[in-house]
């Protein structure tokens, strides 16, 4: 219902649009079409006054009696022709002659006498006149000779015209509007049919993908985009389910414990030590789960991106060794060497305790999974524009196929190894979060002596962008391995 | 100025313990947690009152005489920072300690801004709360002990020597640096949560400070109680470490 009132609106829009861009079009055309004609009609009147003009004036004579009159008695028309007017006016402003309509034109102006052609319009009983008035010689006297046409015929042509324009526009319009309608419906269509295919997809189908008629044009673009998104969604939303699946196993097994120590305890009476044991080992556990509920509150923080860095230059071969000589301590407990192979300290704009908790814990597994009396290698360099953190061990190594997934959440190589080997599967998670954070990457790899190396990878910010990436750069530096 | 701690009582070494009765008030609506921080902080001969309410923990702050607060932040009735503001407001100079369940760093920023001198965040360990109160409670005295003395062990902070009956015991840095930091809490547990914030400076715990703190008491016990004589580094277990003569 919700998508089909959607889809209509876009249709209407798109019609309305339409109908708009046309409607405008049609006014400025229609306009510019009256005024070509008003003017054509206009013109052709005023050449109309012009040739009566002329062939009146060769048949003006002077009569015996010494008045102004036709030449041949032809006046006899005019005088029933009820759109046209004759006269004749003397210098002094007096009417001579006239013939023609019934009707009093106001005098012209021209009576005063003046020698061009003058043309007017004049208003007389209610109707528009054009009139044509010059001077002229009749038998040696100078009259003024004036010719005069009613508009109303040529206003009336002028007027169906305008009610044809007028009419005629929104008649268009409407026709128009209504094939655009059809038009954008069938063009929309088969977004109708893509919407209600996606509809139908919920979180539980999310394997389910539209149909793509066709991959090239505009709307199989789009059913393909969507595809790759619920793709994405499909993926995040797995992660999603295992995470919390995950969590809820590592809440349940210390809620398992502590439960199962409270029931044995109280389940016959025990010695104060007995008690004391019970409680100890209950707190142990209490202890745990709030040190996995934090961890996991600090990770949905990162993903929900409220957590901010505060970021400022740090010496990460510093930063390295903090970590070593905190964690220094488990290694030599088992005999292992924690080797630093730290060059000149690369700076990096980077949030030191976030980023000294990665590089502890990257190099905690290292110290957890590399055997007694091995050696531990840290390892800070620069590589052109990017500092890397590398932590080598002598373990038994990562499997490519595992290689994705070392970094997820709770993510175990050997899932028996669960909670006395170390941690929840969080240290590498965290690790993961704290470089991407610095827009850095973590990876894991073979080792240069057998084990593995994690590499984390960080951008340090050029003190010079115009100098930083176009100039050639040859590090010399041998024996990187 | 030295002083010179002589302590062989059971009781805390605190010499806050002798004076008048100290009187804090517990504002929290958790009955069961209210009850719990009440009862130890009884058995730090603290005068306790609970306030069950917002409106109770204010009337109550507002008209008795308290030695320190400790202020739930979601209450019913009134909220913590609401009560923390309008105390500060009418000149209530009592020292604030706020818990919560927020975490946040700008709920933390909001409340010491307001006026609170510390915050907690729950789940807390009661060894850290009552260093806290202690810490609150000190505030504003001398306190530069230069010279600490739990048995026959000794720790001198200006020659940064530790003896054990008169004998010069080798420590590294850290593991000075955790003996003093058991010195100044003897008497009293020191959770691993603690440690790490104060001793290792890390903001969070994280596994392998944990373990770096039990590797590293280990070490530091194996060295100041040496065989033939009593032990002084106490495990508490499930809590943490305590620093004092006989068994905790």
């Amino acid at each position: 219902m919700i998508q089909r009132w959607s889809a209509a609106s876009i249709r209407a829009r798109l019609t309305g649009w339409y109908a708009l861009v046309l409607l405008a079009m049609l006014i400025v055309y229609a306009t510019a079409t009256y005024l070509a004609v008003r003017h054509e009609f206009l013109e052709q009147l005023d050449e109309q006054l012009h040739d009566e003009f002329e062939a009146a004036e060769t048949r003006l004579t002077r009569t015996s009696d010494g008045r102004i009159g036709w030449r041949e008695e032809q006046h006899h028309d005019a005088d029933h022709e009820p759109e046209r007017v004759f006269e004749v006016w003397a210098a002094t402003g007096e009417q001579l002659h006239r013939s023609g309509a019934a009707v009093t034109l106001p005098p012209t102006a021209l009576a005063a006498a003046n020698s061009s052609y003058h043309y007017e319009t004049v208003t007389a009983n209610g109707e528009r006149w054009r009139t044509l008035a010059a001077p002229v010689t009749v038998g040696g006297h100078a009259v003024v000779l004036r010719v005069s046409r009613s508009e109303e015929r040529v206003l009336g042509q002028l007027w169906e015209v305008l009610v044809v324009l007028v009419l005629g526009l929104p008649l268009i319009v409407l026709m128009a509007g209504a094939g655009g309608y059809m038009l954008a419906r069938r063009a929309l269509r088969p977004i109708d049919h893509l919407a209600s295919e996606a509809h139908r997809i919920t979180a539980e189908q999310l394997h389910q993908r539209l149909s793509v008629p066709n991959q090239r044009d505009e709307i199989g673009r789009l059913a393909s985009v969507i595809n790759d998104t619920l793709a994405r969604l499909e993926l995040s939303f797995d992660q999603l389910r295992r995470f919390t699946a995950d969590a809820s196993h590592e809440l349940r097994t210390p809620l398992a414990i502590v439960r199962g120590i409270g029931e044995a305890a109280l389940a016959e009476r025990r010695t104060p030590p007995e008690y004391e044991e019970a409680l100890g080992s209950i707190l142990e556990e209490v202890d745990r789960m709030s040190n996995l509920v934090d961890t996991l509150l600090r990770l949905s923080r990162g993903d929900a991106g409220t957590i901010r860095l505060t970021q400022e230059p740090t010496n990460l071969g510093d930063l390295a060794r903090e970590a070593a000589s905190s964690l220094g301590i488990l290694a030599e407990e088992r005999n292992q060497t924690l080797a630093l192979d730290i060059s000149d300290g690369p700076i990096a704009p980077v949030d030191r305790l976030v980023l000294r908790e990665a590089v502890t814990n990257v190099l905690d597994n290292a110290i957890k999974y590399s055997p007694k009396g091995s050696t531990v290698v840290v390892r800070v360099d620069r590589m052109g524009d990017r500092a890397v953190i590398a932590v080598a061990d002598q373990g038994p190594g990562i499997a490519p196929e595992h290689r994705d997934r070392i970094f997820d959440r709770f993510f175990r190589v050997d899932q028996s190894r669960t909670r006395n080997g170390g941690g929840a599967g969080l240290g590498l998670a965290i690790a993961k979060w704290a470089v991407e954070m610095h827009g850095g990457q973590i990876t894991v790899q073979d080792g240069p002596r057998g084990g593995s190396e994690f590499r984390i990878v960080l951008p340090i910010a050029p003190i010079d962008p115009a100098a930083s990436d176009r100039t050639p750069k040859t590090v010399p530096r041998g024996g990187s391995s | 100025m030295i002083l010179t701690f002589a302590s062989g009582t059971r009781t805390t070494a605190s010499d806050l313990d002798n004076m008048l009765s100290v009187r804090i008030l517990v504002v929290e609506d958790e009955r069961k947690l209210a009850q719990v921080v009440a009862s130890a902080l009884q058995a730090q001969h603290y005068d306790v009152v609970i306030a069950p309410t917002g409106e109770d923990g204010f009337f109550r702050a507002n008209a008795e005489t308290f030695d320190l607060v400790l202020l739930d932040l979601m209450l019913p009735g009134r909220n913590g920072l609401e009560i923390l503001q309008t105390l500060r407001k009418r000149q209530v100079q009592t020292p604030v300690l706020i818990l919560t369940a927020r975490d946040g760093v700008d709920d933390r920023v909001l409340g010491l801004d307001l006026g609170a001198d510390d915050y907690l965040v729950k789940p807390f360990a009661l060894p850290e709360l009552l260093a806290r109160i202690r810490a609150l409670l000190r505030r504003g005295r001398v306190s530069d002990i230069l010279r600490f003395k739990v048995a026959d062990l000794e720790l001198d902070l200006v020659t940064r020597r530790a003896t054990r009956a008169d004998e010069l015991i080798d420590l590294t840095a850290r593991e000075f640096e955790l003996l003093e930091y058991l010195f100044r809490h003897q008497g009293h547990v020191v959770s691993r949560g603690m440690l790490a914030r104060e001793v290792w400076k890390e903001p969070r715990r994280a596994t392998p400070i944990d373990n770096v703190i039990d590797v590293q008491i280990t070490r530091l016990r194996k060295k100041v109680d040496v065989e033939g004589f009593q032990r002084l580094i106490h495990t508490v277990r499930g809590v943490g470490f305590i620093l004092r003569e006989g068994e905790p």
